[in-house]
């Protein structure tokens, strides 16, 4: 989630796709879509990658859907139990779901900034819509987060021949359901508890 | 680099083992010397058997040379830890500590166990006390927002391990909260 | 990246040189030689022992701020012309005892401890300006194109900046850019949707701060305010406390 222009994540991260329908006729873009046709006629669904996205959004040449890894489903099930969702499954391998989610929120409110929506109802909707995005986000998220940490030193005791774990499978099944954002807290929660443990454990007697 | 990467987020425990030995401790020396000017002071002059303070990077010089006895801290015994663990143990908070106690105790110990009295019932009580502040640690996780969380009395050695993901992990807050509209 | 520290050592301002004149045999001349320095009082458990903090002090303050802040903080010139400086007086006294051959084994102590700290304060100079040069080269566009930015910095630190600048610009440019548009070959872009390409720090990065006295109230990113007194220990954005630790009333730790 580094917001650095150099920043590689961030470039992948855009390139995560999303469902638009086009309001306008695109001539000779047909291969957009995905189809044969030579044009993009008005109606059409195609998904699009972030980056695109953005200025075809802004310009007012498509609309875009809520992406299914944040639709009602999802959210009633990480509200259940937060710890139980794959978000690795909704965005791939290594791909991030926060970050993917984050892009989608700041699309809705450049939306409802630039005035882009007609109707003041569906300015009213976007806005209630960000906030409760907003709030589950973070829901999910903390809802994780102990988790994550208490896998990642579990996991750096162990030494390194250690696989045992708490195998348990909710366990694995946790961990391989984080998403690129929570691997990376998982990494650095590991990291520094073995450093500490390392620490702890030498008896470095020729010392400074 | 100018540095490298696992230094540019966190410092390394040896880095604040080294800042907490200029920290002052007493000893028994077992060789004269006359007053000498060092960078941070003047220390000495070295009398035995009089007692004297000196940073503890020198002690451990001296100890590891067998020119002095370091005398512990007052508080690396048996009777302050078991009382603050009992405390740790029994009230929600941190309780208080030396800001640098761990990587005092640990260099104490790692050169001058001989000097310390019931050395071995020290390190397991010692561990305790980690082990139970690290749970308090886990809660302040639960607490943490995109704005402040306040610790009180937690200690240097245990700043630096919780540091990168506390730090990563209020960034990660910091962006889902920011208000649609400012952006 | 090759940096020189010596470049560095060389390169800096000195105003301090003048005023220290006390060598190490000056300094034990003087020292006094009563027991006066042994006396202790009955110290308290705890640390925030109430001294003054010497220049040693004060640097490992300023390594540690430079080590945990986004930004890049002012440069302490003078303080550190002044460790130099002793840092060389030290030396070159160890390099005078060690040729006289009627040092005795005293003497060989303090000459094996006046060096071993020489080396530590040695080791902690240089950790602080690679700490510095390394966000110099990061934000190497950022600086070049902030004169406000360029007065924290030493001359020598704004040249390296420039330097720096001029030559990832030159191999962006002979790699990537002059294939492209004349329009599309700038590194200063501020386009929509993306962030700018020149690195600014991130100033909303969070910090572990002590506040080194009772400090004046600030304000948090939720709105409410947070008053530290002394010894207080908070994580929070760098920007709140940014103010705090420039005037040494809260460090970083």
């Amino acid at each position: 989630m580094d917001n650095d222009y150099f920043s590689i994540d961030a470039i992948l991260a855009e390139n995560q796709k999303i469902q638009c329908t086009f309001k306008v006729d695109i001539p000779d873009m047909g291969h957009l879509a995905g189809g044969s046709d030579r044009d993009i006629k008005s109606l059409t669904k195609a998904p699009i990658p972030i980056w695109l996205a953005y200025i075809m959004l802004f310009s007012d040449w498509a609309d875009f859907t809520i992406p299914s890894p944040f639709g009602t489903r999802v959210r009633n099930a990480l509200k259940a139990e937060p710890r139980s969702v794959k978000l690795s499954n909704l965005v791939g391998a290594g791909g991030l779901w926060y970050g993917f989610g984050k892009m989608v929120m700041d699309i809705l409110s450049e939306e409802q900034a630039n005035g882009i929506s007609e109707v003041l109802t569906k300015v009213h909707c976007l806005h209630t819509l960000c906030d409760v995005v907003n709030s589950w986000f973070i829901q999910a998220f903390k809802g994780r987060l102990l988790e994550v940490i208490d896998q990642a030193q579990h996991f750096a005791a162990l030494g390194p021949a250690g696989g045992g774990g708490p195998s348990t499978d909710t366990a694995q099944s946790f961990r391989e359901g984080l998403d690129g954002t929570e691997r990376e807290l998982f990494a650095l929660a590991q990291e520094s508890a073995k450093r500490m443990k390392r620490w702890h454990e030498g008896n470095d007697k020729a010392r400074r | 680099m100018a540095l490298p990467q696992s230094l540019r987020t966190s410092v390394t425990p040896l880095e604040l083992e080294l800042i907490a030995s200029e920290q002052l401790v007493e000893i028994v020396p077992l060789i004269t010397m006359e007053k000498t000017a060092f960078i941070s002071g003047a220390y000495g002059p070295l009398r035995p058997p009089a007692k004297c303070r000196i940073p503890l990077w020198m002690a451990t010089n001296l100890k590891l040379k067998k020119k002095c006895h370091i005398v512990p801290p007052e508080w690396l015994s048996v009777d302050f830890l078991l009382e603050r663990l009992t405390r740790e143990t029994s009230r929600p908070e941190f309780s208080k500590l030396p800001f640098r106690f761990a990587e005092i105790a640990k260099v104490v110990l790692d050169v001058a166990s001989d000097d310390v009295q019931n050395a071995d019932k020290i390190k397991s009580l010692l561990k305790d006390l980690r082990e139970a502040r690290q749970a308090k640690s886990r809660d302040g996780l639960q607490k943490l927002d995109h704005s402040e969380l306040s610790l009180p009395n937690l200690c240097s050695m245990e700043i630096n391990e919780i540091r990168p993901f506390f730090i990563q992990s209020m960034g990660i807050l910091t962006q889902l909260v920011r208000e649609p509209s400012a952006e | 990246m090759d940096v020189d520290d010596d470049d560095f050592f060389t390169n800096l301002d000195r105003p301090g040189r003048a005023a220290n004149n006390n060598t190490f045999q000056e300094r034990l001349r003087r020292a006094s030689r009563d027991d006066d320095g042994a006396e202790i009082p009955d110290a308290p458990p705890f640390m925030f022992e109430e001294e003054e903090e010497t220049p040693l002090q004060q640097l490992i303050r300023h390594w540690m701020n430079e080590r945990h802040s986004p930004d890049i903080l002012p440069n302490e010139g003078e303080l550190l012309a002044g460790l130099l400086d002793h840092i060389r007086s030290q030396s070159e006294t160890v390099q005078l005892l060690r040729t006289d051959p009627s040092s005795s084994e005293e003497e060989h102590f303090r000459i094996v401890l006046v060096q071993t700290e020489v080396e530590r304060v040695k080791f902690i100079v240089r950790s602080y300006l690679r700490t510095r040069l390394f966000k110099i080269e990061k934000f190497a566009r950022y600086i070049m194109t902030n004169p406000q930015v360029q007065q924290q910095l030493s001359e020598s630190e704004v040249e390296h900046a420039r330097r720096f600048a001029r030559l990832t610009d030159q191999h962006f440019y002979h790699s990537v850019l002059q294939s492209l548009p004349e329009t599309q070959q700038t590194l200063d872009d501020q386009p929509p949707f993306v962030p700018s390409m020149v690195t600014e720090p991130d100033k909303g990065r969070a910090v572990f701060v002590l506040a080194r006295q009772d400090c004046p109230p600030v304000r948090l990113p939720d709105g409410t305010a947070l008053d530290m007194r002394k010894g207080h220990i908070s994580l929070t954005p760098y920007s709140v406390v940014e103010q705090l630790v420039a005037r040494g009333e809260a460090e970083l730790v």
